[in-house]
C-alpha cells in the first residue's frame, strides 16, 4: 500500500459572521505520487480545504500531518513563519491567475523560489530554464509575463511551483482562466510533471473534465465531504509523460 | 417521450420604469462609497492631496511672509528673490506629489471604469464618473489639508528668520489665497484625472497591458555630459562675462548654469536610474534585489517623477551651501544674519523637498500594494518571507533615490568646484550639515516607504478582504 503524505483528520474550520462552518469535521488521507481533485459547489468549503492542507490558513480545530522527506511534520501546530518555511521548501502552488511577478521575465519568476531557499542566480535560472524548456516554454525565459499568453503563463507558474521539487503541488482552478483547448495543454503539463513524476497533485476544481483525469475525486458540500471515489468509468487518464527537466539524476531538488 | 422544460419567463419592464438621463452623480457616489475592498482606495487619494495642499499652503505663506518683509524694507529686497527660488525649486517635488494623489485616486477607479465601459457605458460618461470622483476626493483631501496647514503653524512659527522666530501669524497666507489653493488642487486633480482617463476611454481591456518598457538612448548621457562639461568650463571662466558685461552680466551666466544643468538633470535622470537599475540586475544575487532591479526597469520615468524633486534640491543646496559657507566666513555683522537666513532658507527647502518627495513615495507605495494585492497574497502563500517583499519595495525605491542625489550632489560640485573645494577647508562645519540633512532627507523617504507597511500586513492578514 502506498504511504500517506499527507493526512488531515477531523478538521474544523469557521469564518467570522459565516453561519455554518466552512469545514465540519473533514478528514482525509492523500497517498505519495497520487492526484486528487477536490469538487463542490461555490461555498462548499474546497478552497479553504486546499488552504488548510497546505497550511495557508489555520485550522481551528483538528490536525493535518505532512509526511515529508525528514518525517512527520504536523503543519497546523507551526507557527506562521514555520508553516511559510514548510510552503516554500516543500510545496507548490498553481492559483488560478498564476499570480507571476509581471516586472520579471519568465526565467526570473521560476527561479525565483530557488533564491529564495539561498541558491546561486545562475544555477537557479539554469534550473528555471530547464523547467520552462521541459514545459514546451523554449526561447521563452527571457520574456516578461505580460509578453506570454495566458496558457503559457500557467505554465511558468507550474514550473515555479515544482523548480525546488516540491513533494506536493497544491493548484486551485488552474484551468480556470483558460478556453478548453488551453486547459488541456496546461493539465497535460500540470499532471505530466506532477504524478507522471511520481509527485503528488491536490487540485481544486470546478471542471469535471479535470476531476476527471484525476486518481481520486473527493466532493464536499457545506463544508462535509460527501463523495470521495475515483472518477467514474475508466480510471485516471493522468497526464503524458514527462521528461522532467532532467529530474531524475537530482529528485530532492538540489542542484 | 422527453418531458420539456417551461422556458423562464422574463419580467416585462414596467411601464412607469422610463428610460431617462442616467444620473451619472448617483453612479459616482455608489462607486466611490468606502465598502470592505475600497476603504483604503477612498483614504489615499484624500490623504495625499490633503498632504500637498498643507505644504502649499506652508510654502506659499513662507513665501508671501518674505514679500511682504522685502516690500516694506528695502535692506531686505533680497529675501523675496531668495524665496521665489525656493519656491521654484519646491514646485517640482510638490508637482509630483500632487501629480501622485491624482493619479492614485485615477487609477484606483480603472478596473471598475473598464468594466462600466464593457457593460455600455459611453466614454463622457466614464469621464464624467472619474472627474467628478477625483474632484470630490481632491476637495475633501484639499479641506483636511487646510486644517493641517492651520494645526501646524505654531510649529513652523518657531523657524527663524531675521534673527527671530517667525511666529504662526506671519504664516497666514488670508482666507482669498486658501479659497484659490483649495480650488486650484481640485482644478488639477480634475484635470489630471481627465487626462488619465485616455487609456479606459480607449481600451476598456487594455488598460492593465503590460508592454516592454521603453530604453532611453545612451545618446541623452552624451548631449548631457557635453552641456555639463560646457557649463563647467563656463563657470570656471565666470569673470570673462564680468569683464563683458560687468556684474549684471556675471549673475545673468550664474542663472543661465544654473538653469541648464538642472534642465540636464531632468533629461538625464531616468536615463541614469535606468542604467543604475541595469546594472544592479546584473549583480542581483537575491530575489529582493532582482525584484527591486526589475521593478525600476519597468518605469524609470516614473521613479524619476517620484524622486526627481530632490535631485534639484540637493544640486542647489551644493551650490548655495559652498557659496554659503564662504560668504560666512567672509562677511560682516549685517551679512552675517542674511546668510544665516539663506543657510535656514537652504536646509529648509531641502527637508521640504525630502518631506515631499516621502510623502509621494509612501502615497504610491500604498497604492502599489492595493493595486497588487492579489500578487502579494500569493507570494506569501508560496512562502515567500515578509522581509523579501519588504526589501524589495525599500530597493525599489532607495537605489533610485541614491542615484539622483548622487548625481545632483555630483553635477553641483562639478558646477562650482573651486568654491566647493575652498569650503570644505574653511567651513567644514556646514559641508558637514549639508551631508547631515541629506542623509537625514534620504531617512524621511524611508520612513514614507515604511509608513506604507501597515497595507502589506492588512493586505496578508486578511488576503480575502482587504
Amino acid at each position: 500500500m502506498t504511504p500517506s503524505i499527507l493526512t488531515a483528520h477531523r478538521l474544523l474550520k469557521s469564518y467570522d459572521r459565516a453561519p455554518a462552518p466552512a469545514l465540519d469535521e473533514v478528514s482525509i488521507q492523500v497517498a505519495a505520487g497520487e492526484s486528487v481533485a477536490i469538487m463542490g459547489p461555490s461555498g462548499s468549503g474546497k478552497t479553504t480545504l486546499l488552504h488548510a492542507l497546505a497550511g495557508i490558513v489555520p485550522v481551528d480545530a483538528g490536525q493535518v500531518t505532512f509526511h515529508g522527506p525528514t518525517g512527520a511534520v504536523e503543519v497546523s501546530s507551526l507557527s506562521e513563519s514555520r508553516r511559510s518555511a514548510l510552503r516554500r521548501d516543500h510545496f507548490g502552488f498553481v492559483f488560478q491567475q498564476g499570480l507571476l511577478i509581471p516586472e520579471l521575465t519568465a526565467v526570473e519568476n521560476v527561479s525565483l523560489p530557488l533564491l529564495l531557499a539561498g541558491y546561486r542566480r545562475q544555477d537557479a535560472e539554469s534550473r528555471a530554464a530547464s523547467w520552462l524548456d521541459a514545459l514546451g516554454l523554449a526561447g521563452m525565459g527571457g520574456r516578461r509575463i505580460g509578453e506570454l499568453s495566458g496558457g503559457q503563463a500557467q505554465r511558468v507558474a507550474i514550473a515555479r511551483a515544482q523548480v525546488t521539487g516540491a513533494s506536493i503541488v497544491f493548484a486551485d482552478e488552474p484551468t480556470g482562466a483558460l478556453d478548453s483547448a488551453t486547459s488541456v495543454e496546461v493539465l497535460d503539463a500540470l499532471l505530466g510533471s506532477t504524478v507522471g513524476q511520481g509527485r503528488t497533485l491536490v487540485v481544486v476544481t470546478h471542471d469535471e473534465d479535470v476531476a476527471a483525469r484525476c486518481a481520486r475525486i473527493v466532493r464536499l458540500r457545506d463544508g462535509r465531504i460527501r463523495d470521495d471515489s475515483a472518477p467514474r468509468g475508466a480510471a485516471a487518464t493522468g497526464g503524458p509523460r514527462f521528461a522532467g527537466a532532467g529530474w531524475s539524476a537530482d529528485e530532492d531538488g538540489s542542484l | 417521450m422527453t418531458a420539456t422544460t417551461p422556458a423562464p419567463s422574463v419580467p416585462d419592464i414596467p411601464a412607469r420604469l422610463h428610460r431617462g438621463r442616467p444620473r451619472i452623480a448617483a453612479i459616482a457616489w455608489r462607486l466611490s462609497r468606502p465598502g470592505g475592498q475600497s476603504a483604503a482606495a477612498v483614504v489615499l487619494p484624500v490623504v495625499a492631496f490633503a498632504i500637498t495642499t498643507a505644504l502649499l499652503l506652508t510654502v506659499l505663506g513662507g513665501t508671501m511672509m518674505f514679500v511682504r518683509t522685502g516690500l516694506g524694507d528695502p535692506d531686505l529686497a533680497v529675501y523675496p528673490i531668495l524665496a521665489g527660488f525656493a519656491v521654484a525649486l519646491l514646485v517640482v517635488p510638490l508637482v509630483s506629489l500632487g501629480g501622485s494623489a491624482a493619479r492614485l485616486s485615477a487609477r484606483r477607479r480603472d478596473d471598475r471604469l473598464a468594466t462600466l465601459r464593457l457593460i455600455g457605458a459611453t466614454p463622457a460618461q466614464v469621464a464624467r464618473i472619474t472627474v467628478l470622483e477625483a474632484t470630490a476626493f481632491a476637495l475633501a483631501g484639499a479641506l483636511v489639508g487646510a486644517v493641517l496647514y492651520l494645526a501646524a503653524t505654531p510649529a513652523v512659527g518657531l523657524v527663524r528668520f531675521f534673527g527671530e522666530p517667525i511666529g504662526a501669524g506671519s504664516l497666514w497666507v488670508g482666507l482669498g489665497p486658501l479659497g484659490l489653493v483649495v480650488a486650484g488642487v481640485v482644478l488639477v486633480a480634475a484635470a489630471s484625472a481627465a487626462l488619465g482617463l485616455r487609456s479606459v476611454v480607449i481600451s476598456p481591456l487594455g488598460v492593465r497591458t503590460k508592454a516592454s518598457a521603453p530604453r532611453m538612448h545612451w545618446l541623452r548621457a552624451v548631449v548631457a555630459v557635453a552641456v555639463v562639461a560646457v557649463v563647467v568650463v563656463g563657470m570656471q571662466n565666470l569673470t570673462l562675462f564680468g569683464q563683458f558685461g560687468g556684474m549684471l552680466m556675471m549673475v545673468a551666466a550664474m542663472l543661465v548654469a544654473f538653469a541648464v544643468v538642472l534642465a540636464v538633470l531632468g533629461l538625464l535622470g531616468p536615463w541614469l536610474i535606468g542604467v543604475v537599475a541595469r546594472a544592479q540586475l546584473r549583480r542581483a544575487r537575491t530575489a529582493s534585489a532582482l525584484i527591486a532591479a526589475r521593478t525600476v526597469l519597468e518605469s524609470p520615468k516614473a521613479l524619476w517623477r517620484q524622486v526627481g524633486g530632490v535631485a534639484m534640491a540637493c544640486f542647489v543646496a551644493v551650490v548655495a551651501g559652498s557659496g554659503l559657507a564662504l560668504a560666512g566666513v567672509a562677511g560682516g555683522e549685517m551679512e552675517a544674519e542674511l546668510v544665516e537666513d539663506m543657510h535656514t532658507g537652504v536646509w529648509i527647502t531641502l527637508v521640504m523637498s525630502f518631506l515631499m518627495v516621502a510623502c509621494s513615495v509612501g502615497v504610491n507605495q500604498a497604492a502599489q500594494i492595493l493595486d497588487r494585492r492579489d500578487l502579494y497574497v500569493g507570494l506569501d502563500r508560496l512562502g515567500t518571507p515578509r522581509s523579501v517583499m519588504e526589501a524589495a519595495r525599500v530597493r525599489g525605491i532607495v537605489g533610485p533615490l541614491l542615484t539622483v542625489v548622487v548625481s545632483a550632489v555630483i553635477a553641483g560640485g562639478l558646477l562650482v568646484l573651486p568654491l566647493l573645494g575652498i569650503a570644505i577647508v574653511v567651513a567644514p562645519a556646514t559641508i558637514l550639515t549639508l551631508l547631515l540633512v541629506f542623509a537625514v532627507g534620504v531617512g524621511l523617504v524611508v520612513a514614507g516607504l515604511v509608513a506604507s507597511r501597515p497595507v502589506l500586513s492588512a493586505v496578508l492578514a486578511a488576503p480575502e478582504r482587504v
